[in-house]
Parts: C-alpha cells; structure tokens; sequence
C-alpha cells in the first residue's frame, strides 16, 4: 500500500518534501559544526572540542539552547510582519530542493523547469529579509533591509546571465537533462564555460549574504543589521534558512557545471554531495579570509565586471551555439 | 491517479487560489499599514500564480512569482522604506473611520462581477474545458519571434527607453551634487 502511495507523482513529492526537511534539520547542525571548526582552522585555533568527542555534540548544545530562549517581539515593532519573516526566509528553501537531482533516482520532481522554478523561490529570500528589517522597527533592522534589497536586486542579474548561458547551450532548464549531458569529468561544462562559472559563484556568495559580501547583517556595523531583534529560533530559522540557501546554490553549481552525480565507483548521490560539501567548504574559506566588501565596491563589481562580462558570454554562447548548429 | 480524483483536487486547488486572490485582495485595500497592503499584493500575486499552475502554464507562474514576487515587490517595498513617515503612516486614525465604508465598497466591488458570473453559469453552464497541453519554452519562443515580434520589438524598445531614461537622470543628480 505505502510503496503504491509512494510511486504515484503525488506520493512521491509528498515523501520527498518529508526527506528534504529532514536533510536541511541534520544540515543546520552539520554546517554550524563545519563553520566554526573552520573559522578555527583559519584563525589558528581549535574551535569546538568541549562538548563530546572532538566538540562533535556542540551544534545539538547550541540548537537546544535556541529552542529554549524566550521569544520577544520589540516594542513598537509590527509584529505579524516580524514573525512571518521567519517563516517566509525558511519556507520557499524546501520547494528549491525539489528539483535539484540527488541522483539518477533521488530527483525530488522531474521538471522541464526546475532551474527556473529554483530561481523563482530563491528571489523570496530578499522579502523575508526586508520584511525582517522593517518589521523589527529598529534603525540597523531598517540599514540592513535596505542593503538587502540593493544587493540581492544587483546580484541576481549576473546570476540569471550566468544560468542563462549553460541554459543555452544544453537547451534546456531541466536540471536532470542538464546533468545527463555530461558524463566524464571533461565533459562537465566547467571546462566549456569556465567565465560563468566564476561569475554564478561569486553572485551566488552575494545571494546568500556571506561574507565578504554580508553586508545586511555586517557586525561590525549594523550589530546584526536585520535580524539584530530576533531572539531564539526566530533567529535560529534565519541562519537555518542561510545554511540552506548555501547548499542550493552549491547543488544548482554542481549540477550545472560540476556534472552533476557523475563520478566513477561509488553511487551518484554520494558523488553529488561531496561536490556540493566540497563548494561549501570553498564557501566558508571565502568567509574566513576575506575582509569584508564596501557597500559602493560590492554594488561597482556587480555592474561593472559581473554583467558586462555576464552579457559578453551570453553572447558568445550563442554564437557559438549558432555556428556548431 | 484517478481521473477522478485529479478533478477533485484542480478544484480543491481552485478554491484555494481564489481564497488566496481575494484574501489578499482584501488585506491590500483594508490594512492602514503601507507594508501590510503590500503583503496582500504579494498574496494576491501567488494566487494567480496557482492559477498559472492550475491552467497548465507553468513558465507563466514561475515568471510571475521571479519578477512580480522578487523583484517588483521588493522594489515597491524600498520605495516605501524610502517615503516612510517618521509617526505612523498618512493618517492613521482617520483611517478608521474609513474602514467600515471601504471595506463594503471593497466586497461590493468583489461580489458584482462574481454575481454576474453566476448568474451567467447557472444559466448556461458550460463544460468544463479540457485541460490544454503545456506550451514548451520553444514554442513559446518560436511565437515571440515570429507572429508577435512587433509586440515584442515594441516591449523591448520601451524597456530600453526606461533604462536609458533611468542612466540620464542618475547623470543629472550627480552633476546637481
């Protein structure tokens, strides 16, 4: 009955929305403990090692922590507004992961539009962070939405350009059709468009406010810029809502230019998840070495290098395109 | 699944959308709050989004939701972040007195073309139409550029125009400086 139920299209997205909630809730605490042994390795120190083995229980100390802090809702502050930010931050990530192929199998929805059905609910990211900042009636919430919206508004054209350039040349957005076209490591489209590569990455470190381009929430400056009124788990979703976003522009990277689940020996789905750890960790080495950008400098390499370089591939993609047709 | 059930759930998922339309419908006309009104825009959006979903068109729903949803409300939200008032929003309490006569005209304005409509219905009722095939991204782009390239010519020149427009007076604000 239940392998009848899970075969059917209904069935199956339903079991793979319980699966990927369950993948991002390990994932939270996974990437806290990456992050700060990490941060640790750089800055020449241990990080966590106190609580169990090698600090390995940490990450569940400091979850338990947030689960049981008191929630406030500032004074002044609007607070159906406040707490829907959370919510909307969080809520969209799930749906991303639908699309995204695991595996040859492990495809949450096969879809002609999956890349565009990802790009279309990671955009909401912008809202719950504005909505974040305005709704806490606090002068540095309001800083850092207002960051917010400038920098994410900037970065996704570069983005879009650097999609739309492998959209071009597999012709299609469909993630799995995507990845089926490159079998062995020369035929990833890393080597075929390299530019774009460099340009989706760097607009996907923005997209995700890390760091060096964090500014929304740039400590030194803002106290936390838009979440600086978010106590417990209103905070805790927020930076879950982050660690999620990380893994899907890394699975969208591995997918469109690192092959995807192709790789030798072991199954398709371990390959795909060391890939995507793999961007990650490069991710996090950004974070940690980084200083971080000037709001005038983040804004001037988005609109003049990303884009102009954006639109010069995208031309010389289909050019080429045009002429090996 | 059932031929059946897929007719039950498109209209469990037609109820559901239309609740969404008009509940944000109704949170953007009665809310005193600007940012409120917006998040009812931004409810109204998704359901017609669903819609899109619904009538098989999904290119159209996700383009609804990346554009309107991303990127248009979120620049009508730094507009209204720019303008805020430092006390409240343009006359709050005055505000209330209107709610009641807007909130009438609102569900007046929502009921009349409803009314016709079902009237229109129970009279003659039509078959439901059968679901029209999905019409691939290629197709779509073959009828862009080929019936309808003077309309997207025409789309594309005023975009320009924007853009250009937009450079010219970023230009004139730093020579005022």
């Amino acid at each position: 009955m239940i392998i009848e139920l899970l075969a059917t299209p209904l069935g199956h997205t339903v079991a793979a929305l319980v699966a990927i909630l369950a993948f991002l809730g390990l994932n939270g605490l996974v990437m806290v403990y990456m992050e700060r042994k990490v941060c640790g390795f750089i800055q020449l120190r241990p990080g966590p090692f106190e609580v169990g083995p090698r600090g390995l229980l940490q990450p569940v100390a400091d979850a338990l922590k947030l689960v049981g802090k008191q929630l406030v809702t500032p004074q002044g502050a609007d607070a159906l507004l406040f707490w829907l930010a959370p919510f909307i931050s969080f809520a969209p990530v799930a749906i991303c992961f639908l699309p995204i192929p695991f595996g040859p199998i492990a495809t949450g929805m096969n879809m002609n539009l999956g890349l565009l059905l990802i790009l279309a609910f990671s955009g909401l990211n912008a809202l719950s962070l504005v909505l974040a900042g305005w709704g806490s009636n606090n002068k540095y919430g309001l800083l850092g939405a207002a960051r917010a919206v400038a920098q994410s508004v900037a970065y996704e054209v570069p983005l879009l350009l650097s999609v739309l350039a492998i959209a071009f040349q597999v012709g299609s957005l469909n993630l799995s059709t995507i990845v089926e076209g490159q079998k062995g490591i020369l035929s990833w489209n890393l080597f075929y468009q390299p530019l774009a590569f460099v340009i989706y990455f760097i607009s996907a470190t923005a997209e995700t406010n890390r760091a060096p381009f964090d500014l929304p929430e740039a400590e030194s400056e803002l106290t936390a810029g838009f979440h600086t009124e978010y106590s417990g788990m209103g905070f805790g979703i927020f930076f879950l809502a982050e660690y999620s976003y990380m893994i899907v522009v890394c699975a969208v990277a591995t997918a469109l230019f690192l092959g995807g689940y192709d790789g030798p020996f072991a199954p398709g789905i371990w390959w795909f998840l060391a890939k995507v750890f793999f961007l990650v960790l490069i991710l996090m080495f950004f974070r940690w070495t980084f200083p971080r950008v000037r709001f005038d400098q983040l804004l001037n390499i988005c609109w003049k290098w990303l884009i102009p370089l954006g639109l010069a591939n995208l031309i010389a993609t289909a050019l080429v395109m045009k002429l090996v047709q | 699944m059932g031929e059946a059930l897929q007719q039950q759930l498109a209209y469990v998922g037609y109820g559901l959308y239309l609740l969404l339309i008009l509940a944000g419908g109704l949170a953007a006309v009665m809310s005193t709050s600007l940012v409120r009104a917006l998040m009812g825009l931004i409810l109204t959006l998704f359901g017609v989004a669903g819609m899109f979903l619904l009538m098989n068109a999904p290119f159209l729903a996700f383009m609804q939701i990346l554009i309107y949803v991303g990127a248009v409300s979120v620049l009508i939200f730094f507009a209204i972040m720019l303008t805020k008032t430092p006390e409240g929003e343009a006359g709050a309490e005055n505000m209330l007195e209107w709610i009641g006569l807007r909130a009438g005209l609102a569900v007046l304005a929502a009921l009349t073309p409803a009314i016709i409509m079902a009237t229109l219905i129970v009279k003659k009722a039509p078959a439901a139409l059968a679901l029209k095939p999905e019409v691939t991204l290629a197709q779509l782009g073959e009828f862009l550029t080929g019936p309808f390239v003077l309309a997207f010519e025409l789309i594309s020149v005023v975009l320009l125009a924007a853009m250009a427009g937009a450079v010219v007076l970023g230009f004139e604000r730093r020579k005022g400086k």
